[in-house]
Parts: structure tokens; C-alpha cells; sequence
């Protein structure tokens, strides 16, 4: 453990190179848990309409005027 | 909850005859070539069939033919195996070509059709949401694509003036 920040980003890169270097089907076993972790999370959340930024999701698929 | 399943599922709706050819884009797709990164449901590209008298082309077929076996409609979505899938057509020449140009890939023996790395990447860079840029960044970060392809398709789209204003905005040192 160390709090040097130079460290702390590589190890987060290497983090980041060693999940994507996994299997696909590991992957999308990941992708399947971090959804139902984002329902869990979106269902304790506050919402509030009046405050923070946010983007309107446009469908990627449509192309930009 | 099991995208491995939603792909059998789709599998088996080709060989059925209902759709031509699909491929999966959006963060789904991006995790074939990157570390996962969260998302609320799959998009899967597809090449509609026109229905017989028509010349619109509808997912009518599709939908009919999922929820009979247990898919549920929510909105614009059918949920298969807990994840709301939504299945889109080629609206764009880049999407199109990406549907084309996708290739096959192999799930712990379930086969799939996936969009290239570069033709993601660009497909990002053309829609251009917050999230679209931080894709496009992982990608390059990750060393996923492969340059000449990758210039030919922003070349082919009109999108290389796109690229080099992200260039300058995420990829340069110059403050």
C-alpha cells in the first residue's frame, strides 16, 4: 500500500488491462453483476429533479444534426 | 440475470429464420474488447425483415416471436433473462457498415456477431455523449484499435474533423 499517486494510477491501469484481458464469457459475467449492483444502487437513491446537470440520452444510433 | 442466455436466445431466432444477421453494440460489444463497464441493457443490431405486403420494415416479427417464449415487453425494450434488450436497425451508413463488417465471436462455445473495435470507436466518436468520449478513450487507452482501419472508417464517415477535435481535446498534453 502506498499513497505515492504515480504508483496508484499504474496500478489502477494495470487493473483495467487485466479485466479486459479476461475471457469474454468472465466479462459478461461481470456485466451481469454490475447491473443488478446499479438496480440495487438507482433503487435506494433520492432522486431530486431540481439539482445537478444532466445530459438528455439521445440514442446513439441517430446521427448528430 | 444472464447475457450469455439473451445471446442463445437470439442465436436461436436467426436459425429460426426471423432475423437475417445481428451484432451487438454499445458497452455490450465494447466488453469484448475492453474491461467491463456497467450498463442497463444490450443493444443488438439487426437487419429487419419487411413484412410480406409492406415496405416498412418492422420488429414486429421479433418481438412476437420472443415473447413467446417468455420475453416481456417494457417500452422499447424486451426484457430476455433479466436484461432489457433493445433491438435497433441500421440507421446510419456507419452502423450499417458496422452491422456488414461484424465479426464473430465465441462466448464459451455460444457464437456471436460483434461490431469491430474501430467501428464502436467510431460509432462513439460520431454519437459524442459524455459517455460516448469516455468509451472513445478507453479504447485508445487500451490500445484497441488498429490505426489504418480505424482512419479509413472516420475517413469513409466524414469524421476525421470530428477525431482530430477530440484529438485536441482528450489526447493532446497541451493544456
Amino acid at each position: 500500500m502506498s499513497f505515492d499517486l504515480q504508483k496508484i494510477l499504474e496500478s489502477k491501469r494495470a487493473l483495467r488491462r487485466n479485466l479486459a484481458a479476461r475471457p469474454v464469457a468472465e466479462k459478461l459475467r461481470m456485466l451481469d453483476a454490475l447491473r443488478e449492483r446499479e438496480l440495487a444502487i438507482r433503487g435506494r437513491a433520492v432522486h431530486s429533479d431540481s439539482s445537478g446537470l444532466r445530459e438528455e440520452p439521445v440514442p446513439y444510433r441517430t446521427k448528430p444534426a | 440475470m444472464d447475457i450469455k442466455e439473451v445471446i442463445a436466445v437470439i442465436n436461436q431466432m436467426q436459425a429460426d429464420g426471423v432475423i437475417e444477421r445481428y451484432a451487438i453494440g454499445g458497452a455490450v460489444g465494447a466488453t469484448f474488447y475492453l474491461e467491463p463497464v456497467a450498463t442497463l441493457d444490450v443493444d443488438i443490431f439487426v437487419a429487419f425483415r419487411s413484412e410480406p405486403g409492406s415496405l416498412l420494415l418492422s420488429p414486429q416479427p421479433i418481438f412476437d416471436y420472443l415473447e413467446a417464449r417468455g420475453g416481456t415487453m417494457e417500452g422499447e425494450y424486451i426484457v430476455l433473462s433479466g436484461w432489457p434488450v433493445q433491438f435497433l436497425p441500421p440507421t446510419s451508413l456507419l452502423v450499417e457498415e458496422a452491422l456488414g463488417q461484424a465479426v464473430e465471436k465465441d462466448v464459451a462455445g455460444t457464437p456471436t456477431r460483434v461490431f469491430t473495435a474501430e467501428h464502436l470507436a467510431a460509432i462513439a466518436l460520431q454519437t459524442g455523449r459524455a459517455k460516448d468520449k469516455a468509451r472513445l478513450l478507453q479504447f485508445v487507452e487500451a490500445g484497441a484499435l488498429a490505426a489504418p482501419r480505424f482512419q479509413a472508417i472516420l475517413a469513409r464517415h466524414a469524421l476525421v474533423d470530428a477525431w482530430q477535435k477530440f484529438e485536441r481535446q482528450f489526447l493532446s498534453d497541451a493544456p
